[in-house]
């Protein structure tokens, strides 16, 4: 198990540095300048910009400039954002807090939500409840999560009046302790319900379908042949098998989640990632976009090691595989 | 008496409007302390009736009569508390695709130990262990594979530990299904030996579902031929093997070889297939595929007839009367 996991974080770690390698050229190659952005439009003084591109390094040949990078990186250092000047780390570490707190409410919520549905259904193949769920399920798969949100602000918040429209916390009430908790979960409904009603169908599709799959296996049928109690073999049986697709669903949910609830965050103003690379996209801001992408990589090679582990654990014929 | 008696048992599956009559009128008996092979092609019916007297198949689509006594218990009618007690203590099944006979992602002992427990609710998980281990070792295999998960097993070893399940309370009725159908000839024969030994040391009546007549020929002491869910023949099993009533069990027999085969004879087939189960011929059902049929065989179903002790056949041309 241990070898395994070593030669899993081996392989991340490769995946990272690829990506890096990746962004790094992507990053470059977009047209535009940070520092031209930096200094304006109008009346550009050229000393400033040769100044100013010289700070920053970016006169130099671009291997030279990741080859300083990567080695910065190695010593702890993200770099300093070319916009504001303050340290990349700081910048991005105020940002993913809200971003992971929103992704991981809305996908754990949407796996309990979906799977249990998911259960539900199976339990109930055929019938016309099955079909209106099953129905209903893609209509919610193919509704756009931002599109959702803006209905969700409408009805809820500007008609309705029951919820906040945008934002993390009320600026107006300085409140402390429970209160700001309150508060920030009142704040986090809207947003949190329309990624979790996009995700929902996910999970209760590959719940509903492996949950048949379990059923109809042989084992099954041995079970009920000894005289085991239908709920029993469900519960112990059934369940433990049909949850395997389901883990790596998550995993690979989550692993998006981070960059896909972008959107939903700039509908809500959500102060989290997703308005933030939108303005360090526009804004050319190298070093801060470079953060902001390794902190995603990262993420997703560390999410996909923890389904692979979490897999493995759950799956004996996984771990023997790869002994 | 009879150990297991089956009386007029059909069972009919609906689809839509499709009624498909998968077993029609059945009655067998099997005594006690014997074994019982049931042989017939793919569909003729064989898994539907033991899934019918362990009462597995599924509910809503499925329409079961008949009766069927084990031991004096009606098994059709009874209650499903009851039922559940019945299974595994009673009657037990070994299937044919044991690879896939037990959960994937559990521990062979754990999971075995688990169905013991449901019976045995107040043995201990180690006295359960032991138990399981003590299974283990009746069929040959090392008390290791308790801990081991079902993947890490040959084909062999699976169909051992299926068997070992199988034997865990020491049912009255053992019921293999294709058991040794997917294992090569060697194993085959070695567990098919293994099978025999065990029943006679614990008092065990086997009823054995196969289309292997080898298998039939070499460890049944009855037989019983199933076609398109018709008992066509029963009897001891060297008398419908040397001298078969039946025109199907004729054809069977002839289509499987025979090594010591000094008259080279090549091998003959029954032509045509299964007819379609949701409208059977008017006549006798094996009659749009046999070589022998007459006017009459057209017009009635052959009732089942007593040819000497124990030996039934379902042929208005059987025993000579009419010979064409």
């Amino acid at each position: 198990m241990s070898r395994y996991l070593g030669r899993r974080i081996l392989t991340g770690i490769l995946c990272i540095f690829v990506a890096l390698c990746i962004n790094f050229v992507i990053i470059h190659a977009a047209p535009g300048n940070p520092i031209r952005l930096l200094v304006g439009k109008d009346n550009p003084n050229p000393q400033m910009i040769a100044e100013l591109t010289e700070k920053y390094g970016l006169d130099q040949p671009k291997i030279v400039q990741f080859g300083k990078y990567v080695g910065n990186l190695l010593k702890g250092d993200m770099g300093v954002s070319i916009y504001t000047n303050e340290p990349v780390s700081d910048m991005i570490i105020d940002r993913l807090a809200p971003t992971a707190m929103l992704a991981l409410t809305a996908a754990v919520l949407a796996a309990i939500i979906g799977t249990a549905l998911g259960i539900f259904c199976a339990r109930r193949v055929g019938t016309k409840l099955d079909a209106i769920m099953g129905s209903v399920s893609y209509l919610f798969d193919s509704t756009p999560s931002f599109w959702l949100g803006l209905m969700l602000i409408l009805i809820f918040a500007s008609t309705l009046h029951v919820l906040p429209t945008s934002g993390m916390i009320d600026m107006r009430a300085d409140n402390e302790g429970f209160a700001k908790v309150l508060d920030i979960m009142k704040h986090m409904i809207l947003p949190v319900s329309a990624l979790t009603l996009t995700l929902i169908p996910y999970y209760f599709r590959i719940a509903r379908s492996s949950i048949i799959q379990v059923m109809g296996e042989d084992f099954i049928t041995t079970l009920r042949a000894t005289g085991m109690p239908e709920k029993r073999i469900f519960r112990k049986y059934i369940f433990r098998n049909a949850i395997l697709p389901t883990i790596t669903v998550f995993g690979i949910q989550m692993a998006y989640l981070v960059t896909g609830s972008a959107i939903v965050e700039i509908v809500f103003s959500w102060p989290g990632m997703g308005s933030f690379v939108m303005t360090a996209i526009t804004r050319r801001d190298y070093p801060l976009l470079m953060g902001i992408y390794l902190v995603l990589s990262v993420s997703v090679a560390v999410m996909m090691i923890v389904v692979d582990v979490l897999y493995s654990a759950l799956d004996p014929r996984i771990s023997h595989e790869s002994k | 008496m009879a150990l297991l008696s089956i009386r007029d048992l059909s069972v009919t599956y609906h689809s839509g409007t499709r009624h498909v009559k998968a077993l029609n009128s059945l009655n067998l008996d099997i005594n006690e302390g014997e074994s019982l092979g049931i042989v017939g092609e793919s569909g003729s019916g064989k898994t539907t009736l033991i899934m019918a007297i362990l009462r597995l198949l599924p509910k809503g689509s499925v329409e079961i009569s008949g009766e069927a006594f084990l031991n004096g218990k009606e098994l059709i009618s009874l209650k499903q508390e009851e039922l559940l007690k019945m299974r595994w203590e009673e009657m037990a099944l070994v299937f044919q695709k044991s690879m896939n006979a037990l959960s994937p992602v559990h521990k062979i002992g754990v999971l075995m130990s688990d169905i013991y427990r449901i019976h045995k609710p107040e043995v201990s998980k180690r006295d359960a262990r032991r138990r399981i281990e003590e299974l283990l070792e009746l069929v040959n295999l090392p008390s290791r594979v308790y801990d081991l998960y079902p993947h890490e097993l040959s084909g062999g070893m699976m169909q051992r530990v299926s068997i070992a399940l199988s034997l865990m309370f020491n049912p009255k009725l053992l019921i293999l299904d294709e058991a040794t159908t997917a294992l090569d000839v060697v194993t085959q024969t070695q567990i098919l030996e293994e099978i025999v030994a065990l029943e006679k040391k614990l008092g065990i009546t086997r009823m054995m579902i196969t289309h292997d007549m080898s298998v039939v020929a070499s460890t049944c002491k009855n037989v019983a031929v199933l076609y398109a869910g018709c008992l066509l023949e029963t009897g001891l099993t060297q008398d419908v093997l040397v001298e078969p009533l039946h025109p199907y069990t004729q054809g069977l027999i002839k289509s499987f070889p025979v090594f010591d085969n000094d008259t080279h004879q090549p091998l003959q087939s029954i032509g045509g297939s299964l007819p379609d189960l949701s409208s059977p011929p008017p006549g006798c059902i094996f009659e749009p595929r046999c070589i022998k049929a007459c006017d009459m065989c057209r017009e009635s179903m052959p009732r089942l007839k007593e040819y000497g002790q124990g030996r039934f056949a379902a042929c208005h041309l059987a025993g000579g009367e009419i010979n064409v």
